[in-house]
Protein backbone atom coordinates (compact mmCIF):
# COMPACT_ATOMS: atom_id res chain seq x y z
CA UNK A 1 0.00 0.00 0.00
CA UNK A 2 1.54 3.23 -1.44
CA UNK A 3 0.93 6.06 0.71
CA UNK A 4 1.10 9.58 -1.75
CA UNK A 5 0.35 13.15 -0.99
CA UNK A 6 -2.85 13.09 -1.45
CA UNK A 7 -4.06 9.59 0.28
CA UNK A 8 -3.54 5.81 -0.07
CA UNK A 9 -3.30 4.41 -3.40
CA UNK A 10 -4.29 0.67 -3.69
CA UNK A 11 -4.37 -1.91 -6.23
CA UNK A 12 -8.68 -3.76 -6.41
CA UNK A 13 -10.67 -5.74 -8.65
CA UNK A 14 -13.82 -3.89 -9.55
CA UNK A 15 -16.59 -6.42 -8.34
CA UNK A 16 -19.80 -4.44 -9.92
CA UNK A 17 -20.59 -1.15 -11.71
CA UNK A 18 -23.35 0.60 -9.85
CA UNK A 19 -26.10 2.94 -11.10
CA UNK A 20 -24.76 6.07 -9.95
CA UNK A 21 -21.47 6.28 -12.13
CA UNK A 22 -19.53 4.05 -8.89
CA UNK A 23 -17.86 0.47 -8.27
CA UNK A 24 -18.15 -1.38 -6.19
CA UNK A 25 -13.98 -2.55 -5.50
CA UNK A 26 -12.08 -4.95 -3.84
CA UNK A 27 -8.84 -4.47 -2.72
CA UNK A 28 -6.05 -6.55 -2.40
CA UNK A 29 -6.69 -6.43 1.43
CA UNK A 30 -10.10 -7.69 1.24
CA UNK A 31 -11.54 -4.78 2.25
CA UNK A 32 -14.71 -3.51 -0.36
CA UNK A 33 -15.01 0.03 -1.28
CA UNK A 34 -17.04 2.49 -3.40
CA UNK A 35 -15.26 4.01 -6.23
CA UNK A 36 -15.75 6.81 -8.46
CA UNK A 37 -13.35 7.55 -11.78
CA UNK A 38 -11.24 9.77 -12.20
CA UNK A 39 -11.30 12.59 -13.84
CA UNK A 40 -8.58 11.69 -16.50
CA UNK A 41 -9.82 8.48 -16.74
CA UNK A 42 -13.31 10.00 -17.72
CA UNK A 43 -11.81 12.75 -20.03
CA UNK A 44 -10.31 9.23 -22.30
CA UNK A 45 -13.43 7.27 -22.15
CA UNK A 46 -11.46 4.50 -20.44
CA UNK A 47 -14.02 1.79 -19.89
CA UNK A 48 -14.26 0.22 -16.12
CA UNK A 49 -15.72 -3.43 -16.36
CA UNK A 50 -16.35 -5.77 -13.63
CA UNK A 51 -12.84 -7.71 -12.97
CA UNK A 52 -10.64 -5.18 -14.27
CA UNK A 53 -7.66 -4.66 -12.17
CA UNK A 54 -7.91 -1.09 -10.97
CA UNK A 55 -5.52 1.48 -8.83
CA UNK A 56 -7.59 3.17 -6.22
CA UNK A 57 -6.90 6.57 -4.14
CA UNK A 58 -8.26 5.92 -0.84
CA UNK A 59 -9.59 9.46 0.66
CA UNK A 60 -8.15 10.33 3.87
CA UNK A 61 -11.33 11.62 5.38
CA UNK A 62 -13.48 8.14 4.39
CA UNK A 63 -10.73 5.05 4.18
CA UNK A 64 -14.43 2.98 2.48
CA UNK A 65 -14.52 5.30 -0.57
CA UNK A 66 -12.03 6.23 -2.90
CA UNK A 67 -11.50 7.32 -6.74
CA UNK A 68 -10.21 4.83 -9.38
CA UNK A 69 -6.69 6.35 -10.40
CA UNK A 70 -5.94 3.86 -13.48
CA UNK A 71 -7.06 0.81 -14.89
CA UNK A 72 -4.82 -2.19 -15.38
CA UNK A 73 -4.37 -3.95 -19.02
CA UNK A 74 -5.49 -7.50 -18.65
CA UNK B 1 4.64 29.09 -11.48
CA UNK B 2 1.52 30.55 -10.47
CA UNK B 3 0.23 30.37 -6.39
CA UNK B 4 -2.83 31.58 -5.89
CA UNK B 5 -3.86 32.00 -1.51
CA UNK B 6 -7.36 31.44 -1.24
CA UNK B 7 -9.11 32.17 2.31
CA UNK B 8 -11.87 29.59 1.68
CA UNK B 9 -10.25 26.72 2.95
CA UNK B 10 -10.56 25.87 6.84
CA UNK B 11 -8.99 28.72 8.96
CA UNK B 12 -6.57 26.17 10.29
CA UNK B 13 -5.36 24.78 7.23
CA UNK B 14 -5.91 27.10 3.98
CA UNK B 15 -6.39 25.93 0.64
CA UNK B 16 -3.46 26.48 -1.74
CA UNK B 17 -3.72 26.40 -5.45
CA UNK B 18 -0.72 26.21 -7.31
CA UNK B 19 0.30 25.33 -11.03
CA UNK B 20 2.72 23.09 -10.93
CA UNK B 21 2.97 22.15 -14.42
CA UNK B 22 2.03 23.69 -18.06
CA UNK B 23 -1.41 20.98 -17.58
CA UNK B 24 -1.59 20.49 -14.04
CA UNK B 25 -2.74 22.20 -10.71
CA UNK B 26 -2.33 20.87 -7.10
CA UNK B 27 -4.87 22.21 -4.08
CA UNK B 28 -2.53 22.05 -0.82
CA UNK B 29 -3.58 22.47 2.48
CA UNK B 30 -1.06 21.65 5.04
CA UNK B 31 1.15 20.74 2.63
CA UNK B 32 -0.65 17.72 1.52
CA UNK B 33 -2.33 17.73 -2.07
CA UNK B 34 -6.32 17.74 -1.36
CA UNK B 35 -7.36 17.94 -5.15
CA UNK B 36 -5.55 18.69 -8.69
CA UNK B 37 -6.76 19.38 -11.64
CA UNK B 38 -5.62 18.45 -15.25
CA UNK B 39 -5.83 19.96 -18.80
CA UNK B 40 -6.09 17.62 -21.97
CA UNK B 41 -6.04 19.24 -25.32
CA UNK B 42 -7.89 17.05 -27.89
CA UNK B 43 -6.84 16.83 -31.68
CA UNK B 44 -9.21 18.96 -32.51
CA UNK B 45 -7.66 21.80 -30.55
CA UNK B 46 -10.65 22.31 -27.71
CA UNK B 47 -9.51 22.23 -24.02
CA UNK B 48 -10.73 19.21 -21.39
CA UNK B 49 -10.48 20.21 -17.96
CA UNK B 50 -10.63 17.36 -14.79
CA UNK B 51 -11.07 18.38 -11.32
CA UNK B 52 -10.70 15.09 -8.49
CA UNK B 53 -11.53 16.57 -5.11
CA UNK B 54 -12.82 15.09 -2.29
CA UNK B 55 -14.73 18.74 -0.51
CA UNK B 56 -16.50 20.73 -2.51
CA UNK B 57 -14.61 23.89 -2.14
CA UNK B 58 -11.64 22.93 -3.24
CA UNK B 59 -13.49 22.24 -6.24
CA UNK B 60 -14.12 25.46 -6.58
CA UNK B 61 -10.98 26.67 -5.87
CA UNK B 62 -9.56 24.89 -8.40
CA UNK B 63 -11.73 25.77 -10.89
CA UNK B 64 -11.76 29.44 -10.00
CA UNK B 65 -7.54 29.24 -10.71
CA UNK B 66 -8.03 26.95 -13.81
CA UNK B 67 -11.14 29.41 -15.43
CA UNK B 68 -8.91 32.31 -14.19
CA UNK B 69 -5.47 31.16 -16.40
CA UNK B 70 -6.92 29.19 -19.48
CA UNK B 71 -8.35 30.28 -22.56
CA UNK B 72 -11.82 29.84 -23.26
CA UNK B 73 -14.23 27.99 -24.11
CA UNK B 74 -13.41 25.13 -21.82
CA UNK B 75 -14.89 21.94 -21.58
CA UNK B 76 -15.65 18.37 -19.84
CA UNK B 77 -16.61 15.36 -19.91
CA UNK B 78 -19.50 13.81 -16.74
CA UNK B 79 -21.24 10.77 -16.09
CA UNK B 80 -24.41 11.71 -16.30
CA UNK B 81 -24.96 9.43 -13.47
CA UNK B 82 -22.97 11.67 -11.37
CA UNK B 83 -25.11 14.06 -10.05
CA UNK B 84 -22.63 15.29 -7.81
CA UNK B 85 -19.66 15.70 -10.39
CA UNK B 86 -21.97 17.24 -12.41
CA UNK B 87 -23.09 19.71 -10.37
CA UNK B 88 -20.31 20.96 -9.29
CA UNK B 89 -19.59 21.70 -12.41
CA UNK B 90 -22.53 23.61 -13.00
CA UNK B 91 -22.01 25.37 -9.63
CA UNK B 92 -18.57 26.61 -11.68
CA UNK B 93 -20.74 28.19 -14.46
CA UNK B 94 -19.62 24.70 -16.99
CA UNK B 95 -23.49 24.25 -19.05
CA UNK B 96 -24.94 21.25 -20.69
CA UNK B 97 -23.44 21.20 -24.35
CA UNK B 98 -24.58 17.84 -25.58
CA UNK B 99 -25.36 14.37 -24.82
CA UNK B 100 -23.66 11.20 -25.56
CA UNK B 101 -25.18 7.66 -25.12
CA UNK B 102 -23.08 4.84 -24.41
CA UNK B 103 -24.91 1.72 -26.16
CA UNK B 104 -24.19 -2.02 -25.79
CA UNK B 105 -24.83 -3.71 -28.92
CA UNK B 106 -25.22 -7.28 -28.68
CA UNK B 107 -23.61 -9.43 -31.52
CA UNK B 108 -26.36 -12.24 -31.45
CA UNK B 109 -27.88 -12.03 -34.67
CA UNK B 110 -31.28 -13.07 -33.45
CA UNK B 111 -31.31 -10.24 -31.31
CA UNK B 112 -29.91 -7.76 -33.67
CA UNK B 113 -32.28 -9.00 -36.53
CA UNK B 114 -28.86 -8.64 -38.58
CA UNK B 115 -28.74 -12.15 -39.90
CA UNK B 116 -30.25 -11.89 -42.97
CA UNK B 117 -28.64 -8.13 -43.73
CA UNK B 118 -26.85 -8.40 -46.68
CA UNK B 119 -25.10 -5.23 -48.52
CA UNK B 120 -26.91 -3.16 -51.48
CA UNK B 121 -27.19 -4.26 -54.06
CA UNK B 122 -23.58 -3.81 -56.00
CA UNK B 123 -21.82 -2.63 -52.44
CA UNK B 124 -19.20 -5.19 -50.68
CA UNK B 125 -18.01 -5.46 -47.63
CA UNK B 126 -13.98 -5.65 -46.92
CA UNK B 127 -12.87 -7.08 -43.57
CA UNK B 128 -10.95 -5.34 -40.83
CA UNK B 129 -6.90 -5.94 -41.97
CA UNK B 130 -7.89 -6.18 -45.96
CA UNK B 131 -8.48 -2.72 -47.14
CA UNK B 132 -5.96 -0.96 -48.82
CA UNK B 133 -4.18 1.77 -46.98
CA UNK B 134 -3.98 4.61 -49.32
CA UNK B 135 -7.83 4.36 -50.40
CA UNK B 136 -8.65 4.12 -46.62
CA UNK B 137 -6.56 7.24 -45.82
CA UNK B 138 -8.51 8.76 -48.59
CA UNK B 139 -12.00 7.85 -47.36
CA UNK B 140 -11.17 8.99 -43.80
CA UNK B 141 -10.57 12.38 -44.97
CA UNK B 142 -13.16 12.87 -47.42
CA UNK B 143 -16.11 12.14 -44.77
CA UNK B 144 -14.15 14.18 -42.38
CA UNK B 145 -14.33 17.05 -44.96
CA UNK B 146 -17.74 16.23 -45.22
CA UNK B 147 -18.31 16.09 -41.59
CA UNK B 148 -16.63 19.77 -40.89
CA UNK B 149 -19.00 21.21 -43.74
CA UNK B 150 -22.54 19.80 -41.79
CA UNK B 151 -22.43 19.56 -38.31
CA UNK B 152 -18.31 19.33 -37.62
CA UNK B 153 -15.89 16.51 -36.65
CA UNK B 154 -15.76 18.00 -33.10
CA UNK B 155 -19.04 16.46 -33.00
CA UNK B 156 -17.90 12.70 -33.13
CA UNK B 157 -17.70 11.27 -29.80
CA UNK B 158 -14.73 9.23 -30.16
CA UNK B 159 -12.32 12.14 -31.32
CA UNK B 160 -10.03 12.10 -28.36
CA UNK B 161 -6.93 10.58 -28.45
CA UNK B 162 -3.85 12.35 -30.37
CA UNK B 163 -2.58 11.79 -33.45
CA UNK B 164 0.65 11.68 -34.45
CA UNK B 165 1.69 14.11 -37.19
CA UNK B 166 -1.77 15.22 -38.20
CA UNK B 167 -2.78 11.72 -39.22
CA UNK B 168 -6.58 10.22 -38.36
CA UNK B 169 -6.03 6.52 -39.33
CA UNK B 170 -3.60 5.40 -36.66
CA UNK B 171 -4.06 1.53 -37.61
CA UNK B 172 -5.60 0.99 -41.26
CA UNK B 173 -5.98 -3.06 -39.76
CA UNK B 174 -8.68 -2.04 -37.45
CA UNK B 175 -10.89 -1.12 -40.46
CA UNK B 176 -13.92 -2.76 -42.41
CA UNK B 177 -14.67 -0.88 -45.21
CA UNK B 178 -17.85 -1.06 -47.64
CA UNK B 179 -16.90 -1.05 -51.47
CA UNK B 180 -19.11 0.61 -54.11
CA UNK B 181 -18.00 0.16 -58.23
CA UNK B 182 -14.48 -0.33 -56.41
CA UNK B 183 -14.21 2.85 -54.69
CA UNK B 184 -14.17 2.96 -50.63
CA UNK B 185 -17.29 4.40 -49.77
CA UNK B 186 -18.48 3.70 -45.90
CA UNK B 187 -15.75 2.62 -43.32
CA UNK B 188 -16.06 0.94 -39.99
CA UNK B 189 -13.36 1.03 -36.96
CA UNK B 190 -13.28 -1.32 -34.10
CA UNK B 191 -11.32 -0.56 -31.26
CA UNK B 192 -9.45 -3.39 -29.60
CA UNK B 193 -10.28 -2.98 -25.93
CA UNK B 194 -10.21 -5.41 -23.95
CA UNK B 195 -13.10 -8.00 -22.75
CA UNK B 196 -15.39 -5.11 -24.41
CA UNK B 197 -14.96 -4.15 -27.93
CA UNK B 198 -15.95 -0.91 -29.04
CA UNK B 199 -17.46 0.38 -31.90
CA UNK B 200 -14.99 3.55 -32.53
CA UNK B 201 -16.19 5.48 -36.24
CA UNK B 202 -18.83 4.20 -38.21
CA UNK B 203 -19.22 6.55 -41.18
CA UNK B 204 -20.25 6.41 -44.88
CA UNK B 205 -19.59 9.21 -47.80
CA UNK B 206 -22.53 12.04 -47.86
CA UNK B 207 -23.91 10.53 -51.23
CA UNK B 208 -24.21 7.12 -50.36
CA UNK B 209 -26.61 7.66 -47.34
CA UNK B 210 -29.74 5.60 -46.82
CA UNK B 211 -28.42 3.36 -48.62
CA UNK B 212 -27.87 0.74 -46.17
CA UNK B 213 -24.07 0.41 -45.97
CA UNK B 214 -23.60 1.79 -42.50
CA UNK B 215 -25.95 -1.39 -41.20
CA UNK B 216 -24.39 -3.90 -43.58
CA UNK B 217 -21.11 -3.01 -42.01
CA UNK B 218 -22.15 -3.02 -38.45
CA UNK B 219 -23.52 -6.62 -39.41
CA UNK B 220 -20.60 -7.42 -40.34
CA UNK B 221 -18.18 -6.49 -37.81
CA UNK B 222 -20.59 -7.27 -34.60
CA UNK B 223 -20.70 -11.12 -36.82
CA UNK B 224 -16.49 -10.93 -36.64
CA UNK B 225 -17.01 -10.15 -32.52
CA UNK B 226 -19.30 -12.89 -32.60
CA UNK B 227 -17.52 -15.37 -34.01
CA UNK B 228 -14.65 -14.28 -32.23
CA UNK B 229 -16.44 -14.96 -29.09
CA UNK B 230 -17.61 -11.06 -28.00
CA UNK B 231 -21.78 -10.83 -26.93
CA UNK B 232 -21.73 -7.38 -26.64
CA UNK B 233 -19.48 -4.31 -27.80
CA UNK B 234 -20.27 -0.44 -26.95
CA UNK B 235 -20.45 2.93 -28.96
CA UNK B 236 -20.92 6.23 -27.79
CA UNK B 237 -23.18 8.08 -30.01
CA UNK B 238 -24.37 11.87 -30.25
CA UNK B 239 -27.82 12.13 -29.05
CA UNK B 240 -28.51 14.40 -31.85
CA UNK B 241 -27.16 12.48 -33.99
CA UNK B 242 -30.58 11.04 -35.20
CA UNK B 243 -29.77 8.41 -38.08
CA UNK B 244 -26.70 7.02 -35.34
CA UNK B 245 -28.78 6.63 -32.49
CA UNK B 246 -31.65 4.86 -35.17
CA UNK B 247 -29.42 2.56 -36.22
CA UNK B 248 -28.43 1.13 -32.76
CA UNK B 249 -31.60 1.33 -31.21
CA UNK B 250 -32.89 -0.73 -34.52
CA UNK B 251 -30.45 -3.45 -33.58
CA UNK B 252 -31.79 -3.92 -30.35
CA UNK B 253 -28.50 -1.83 -28.79
CA UNK B 254 -29.34 -0.63 -24.95
CA UNK B 255 -28.58 2.58 -23.67
CA UNK B 256 -26.11 1.93 -21.16
CA UNK B 257 -24.97 4.89 -19.53
CA UNK B 258 -25.02 8.72 -20.97
CA UNK B 259 -21.63 11.28 -21.12
CA UNK B 260 -22.63 14.64 -20.72
CA UNK B 261 -19.99 17.19 -22.24
CA UNK B 262 -19.94 20.56 -20.74
CA UNK B 263 -18.91 24.05 -21.87
CA UNK B 264 -17.28 27.14 -20.11
CA UNK B 265 -17.23 29.75 -22.72
CA UNK B 266 -16.30 33.11 -20.82
CA UNK B 267 -15.66 34.42 -16.96
CA UNK B 268 -18.78 36.15 -16.69
CA UNK B 269 -20.48 33.47 -16.73
CA UNK B 270 -18.95 32.41 -13.42
CA UNK B 271 -21.98 32.62 -11.17
CA UNK B 272 -22.22 34.02 -7.51
CA UNK B 273 -21.27 31.30 -4.78
CA UNK B 274 -21.76 31.61 -1.16
CA UNK B 275 -18.59 32.82 0.32
CA UNK B 276 -16.68 30.42 1.57
CA UNK B 277 -17.97 27.56 -0.89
Amino acid sequence: MAKTAGGLEVEGIVLECLRNATFKVELHNGHKVLAHISGKIRKNYIKILPYDRVLVELTPYDLTRGRILFRYRA
Amino acid sequence: MNTVHFAAGTSEHPVVVTRVAEQEWHALADDQVVGHGDVLPRPDGRIFLSIDAWHGPVFDQLADAMLTELPKPLYTVVDEGDRDLTSSWERVGFTVRRREWEYLVPTDPRVTGLDAVQPPSGVTIVPAGEAEEGPLRALDRAIREEAETTVGWQEMPAEVFPRPHGTTVLDPSKYAVAVRSGQYVGLLRVAPVTRLPRIGLIAVRADQHRHGIARALLAHALGSLRRSGFETASADVNESNAAATALFDGVGAQRASSNLELVFRQLNSLPDRPHGH
